[in-house]
């Protein structure tokens, strides 16, 4: 059977038929959008971060009265905290990772500002502070506890030695294999050396495009917070005995608000995952519409055209006939609304790289936009076209 | 005629529930999607200022880096915040009928009667009209007086919710607490005040919670208390004491302006490129000169307060309810054509074409009115939701996510218009045909 007795009967009933292709264009647009942004976020909020995030917590901490000891105050809490049931390490440490507060330098891979620059996001801490967070070494060693620099106010400059992230290394000294033991600069040309690498680790910001670029160096200073890793699933419980145990210990200072890693994640990323949750819900929700709608179309013309498809299996159609008549119906409808779909499609994808300052609509997710409606407008009219193929041919000589 | 137009839209209905229910829906999902976007949308472009923000302007001058612009995006763009020598110097003019000078700090508030727990509480610090140009309201006392703007007077105001805290929400004027190791008086109490965005400063979130208490700002120099906010620095200088981090290039404080004429303001604009060129001989400003005065509303702009992806997720949302209608659109036809012997049925009667078109729209109407009801709801329930899950870890879901009966009120009209657009091509169609073809096969 030709495909021009459709074109003709859907120009004389057009209207029905624009509706559904006007209606996959905009789903067509939508979703394949709404598929690109999300796997975009959905990729930055699940990156790992290289740090045991979901077994930490955090607080801060201050004396606040006149002279107050804060050196023998740290001390005093780490030796308490790392000898709790449940805990593997505790440190101090200057800000926290992946809370969205943090200070960085920019640093130099020769002195006077010459060579390689890059900025980097900087934890002091003391040499429980990389075990403590679960960043891997990668080659070299940990901060030695001899050169940890315990002050009661915080100073210019950095300590001698850094571990630093292979994100940071790589920056300054692209190519080179033996990173440790190189020496790099900060602004004042002071060298710094590095000891150890981190494999991988995220710092304070989870939007900057650095966040790898990480270095942490040997001093504890007022201003300190403590974080505290513990065994998986022990993590509610250790945090209530620590706030007990802290203020117990020395009821003269302040202890602040504790706060799980996790949350802090989830607080840095909660803008993203907003919105890689409303796409997914929108685009489910668009899909399953526009499914709806052109089955009730599909049932609608089904059942309007009785009579006809009665007098076409009455001068001999087979019922496979009339089901390919139904879906290649659907077919050149889709596709017409796929054609119009594309260039809407492309035209809000401009919009919005223009917007997120982000890469062009990658055409792969058009094509496969424009797979999936084709398929999914068949389905939905599979059901009204097996009902046509069961209209009798009887029909064709009643009156209603 | 509309009594009986209800009762043909109710008797049709029951005919096809199932299509009415599907029509109904697809508006309410679309409607409710649209109404939780909206929410945060509205909250974020929200001016809390409202016509006092059109004479209230934060200057922003470019102190910044010659090597690097203070924004990636727009090199033209000045610093939001301002160093300490500029937002002393820009203060001192005479020419606005207020000023303010400000930034964040903080510390730990205790009683030396050991009443309270000792409690870290940030605190504004800022000069005296700080109060009367951001319409604080006051529970007890008042703002301090100018003269402890110039010269170390220890007197503080507390936010409601810290004297809540530290006095069990008593009026606490004339009381004491201890702070940075001195005692503080208390001379005044806010009543609730939670402006959202906190256009006043955006830099640390523009849904942060206020601060707990108020200080003049005097008292920073004296304390070497530095910003508990941003501080951002980008030359290389040597501070190794308090002194030199207030000569250093470094921003953190924000200067608030009050300019009510035309003149003045442009008065006031001459007087910071004066004020910059004058810099430039002395070896400062590097960069070209952009200096801004921005009103409430540039202000919010400028810090992207409303961000992108605001923006698209109402694009979005408003892409989906298009959906929705066109398929409700279709489905309206779709019914509308199955009952057309019924129509047929009248026109033969007497009725005219605009009796079965109004008759026709009606039926929409209420489909619409339906989906919007039950899309409002929905969307109250969705909100409500979203702000469950914000609560889990961030401090101000309700600022950002405020229950508004407005949106209410603006989803249900948006859906009983679109619902009788949608129904606007069905309902003439239905009306033009011919009476003769539908009784024929009767």
């Amino acid at each position: 059977m030709g495909i021009r007795p459709i074109f003709s009967a859907l120009l004389r009933n057009s209207a029905g038929a624009i509706l559904v292709a006007l209606q996959i264009a905009i789903t067509l647009a939508i979703v394949v959008n709404a598929v690109y942004l999300t796997k975009q976020r959905v990729t930055l909020v699940g990156r790992p971060s290289g740090i045991d995030d979901q077994n930490i917590f955090s607080l801060p901490l201050e004396g606040f009265e006149k002279d107050f000891d804060f050196v023998a105050m740290v001390r005093a809490d780490m030796a308490l905290l790392r000898q709790m049931p449940g805990v593997i390490d505790a440190a101090p440490i200057s800000q926290v990772p992946l809370s969205g507060s943090g200070s960085s330098s920019g640093y130099y891979s020769l002195p006077d500002k010459k060579g390689k620059d890059s900025p980097a996001n900087i934890f002091r801490t003391d040499e429980h502070g990389a075990n403590t967070l679960g960043v891997k070494l990668s080659a070299g060693k940990d901060l030695d506890a001899s050169t940890v620099e315990w002050k009661e106010k915080e100073e210019q400059g950095q300590p001698p030695v850094a571990v630093v992230s292979q994100g940071f290394a790589e920056a300054l000294f692209p190519g080179e294999k033996n990173l440790v033991g190189k020496d790099f600069y900060d602004d004042q040309s002071k060298p710094i050396r590095i000891v150890g690498v981190i494999d991988h680790m995220h710092g304070s910001w989870v939007g900057w495009d650095k966040v790898d670029r990480v270095m942490l160096v040997p001093r504890v200073s007022e201003f300190t917070r403590y974080i505290v890793r513990t065994k998986p699933g022990e993590l509610d419980r250790v945090m209530k005995d620590t706030e007990i145990a802290l203020r117990k210990r020395d009821p003269n200072r302040y202890v602040g608000k504790l706060r799980k890693m996790s949350d802090d994640k989830q607080r840095s990323y909660a803008g993203d995952m907003r919105v890689a949750f409303t796409l997914t819900v929108v685009t489910s929700l668009v899909l399953i519409f526009s499914s709806l709608g052109i089955f009730g179309l599909a049932t609608f013309n089904v059942n309007n055209r009785t009579r006809q498809i009665g007098t076409r299996r009455a001068v001999g159609a087979r019922k496979l006939d009339i089901v390919q008549y139904f879906l290649a119906e659907n077919w050149i409808v889709t596709t017409a609304g796929v054609l119009v779909g594309c260039g809407l499609a492309l035209a809000a994808g401009y919009w919005l790289s223009t917007q997120y300052q982000l890469p062009r609509l990658d055409l792969y997710y058009l094509v496969g936009g424009v797979l999936g409606l084709w398929a999914v407008g068949q389905l939905a009219a599979w059901q009204p076209a097996l009902r046509a193929a069961k209209v009798s041919p009887a029909m064709a000589t009643r009156n209603t | 005629m509309f009594p009986y137009y209800l009762r043909l839209a109710l008797a049709s209905f029951r005919r096809n529930p199932g299509l009415t229910a599907l029509m109904v829906f697809a508006i309410a999902l679309g409607i409710s999607v649209c109404m939780i976007t909206l929410t945060s949308y509205r909250a974020a472009a929200h001016n809390p200022a409202g016509e006092h923000g059109k004479v209230l302007f934060a200057a922003s001058i470019d102190s910044w880096d010659p090597e690097n612009a203070y924004e990636d995006y727009d090199k033209t763009l000045a610093p939001t915040l301002l160093t300490y020598r500029d937002a002393k110097a820009l203060y001192e003019s005479n020419i606005p009928d207020r000023k303010l000078m400000m930034y964040k700090g903080g510390g730990i508030l205790s009683r030396a009667d050991k009443g309270m727990d000792p409690e870290y509480v940030t605190t504004r610090m800022t000069t005296t009209e700080f109060f009367p140009m951001f319409d604080v309201p006051f529970l007890f006392g008042g703002p301090w007086d100018a003269k402890a703007d110039l010269g170390p007077d220890p007197v503080m105001i507390l936010s409601k919710e810290t004297n809540q805290k530290a006095f069990g929400g008593e009026n606490s004027v004339g009381r004491t607490l201890r702070w940075h190791e001195r005692e503080f008086r208390v001379i005044g109490v806010l009543d609730d005040w939670t402006p959202a965005p906190k256009y006043f400063d955006v830099s640390n979130g523009s849904f942060n919670d206020n601060e707990g208490a108020y200080v003049p700002v005097a008292w920073g120099p004296i304390l070497e208390l530095g910003s508990h906010g941003n501080t951002n620095c980008w030359k290389t200088e040597v501070i190794d004491n308090f002194q030199a981090f207030l000569n250093s290039e470094c921003i953190w404080l924000a200067d608030w302006f009050e300019i009510r004429s035309a003149d003045k303001q442009r008065a006031f604009r001459e007087f910071l490129d004066n004020y910059v060129l004058e810099q430039k001989k002395h070896g400062r400003f590097p960069r070209p000169l952009n200096n801004y005065l921005y009103d409430v509303d540039g202000w919010l702009k400028r810090n992207k307060v409303l961000s992108d992806d605001n923006k698209a997720m109402l694009l979005l949302a408003f892409a989906f309810l298009a959906v929705c209608l066109v398929n409700t659109v279709g489905l309206l036809l779709a019914k509308f054509l199955n009952a057309a012997p019924a129509a047929g049925v009248r026109r033969a009667l007497g009725a005219s074409r605009s009796d079965i078109f109004w008759q026709h729209l009606t039926e929409s109407g209420l489909v619409a009115l339906a989906g919007g009801i039950l899309g409002g709801l929905l969307g109250w329930s969705g909100v409500w939701a979203l702000r469950a899950w914000y609560a889990r870890f961030l401090d101000a879901p309700l600022k950002f996510m405020p229950f508004d009966g407005m949106n209410f009120v603006i989803v249900v009209a948006i859906a009983v218009l679109a619902g009788i657009a949608a129904g606007l091509y069905p309902a003439w169609r239905i009306g033009r045909a011919a009476p003769a073809s539908y009784l024929k096969v009767q």
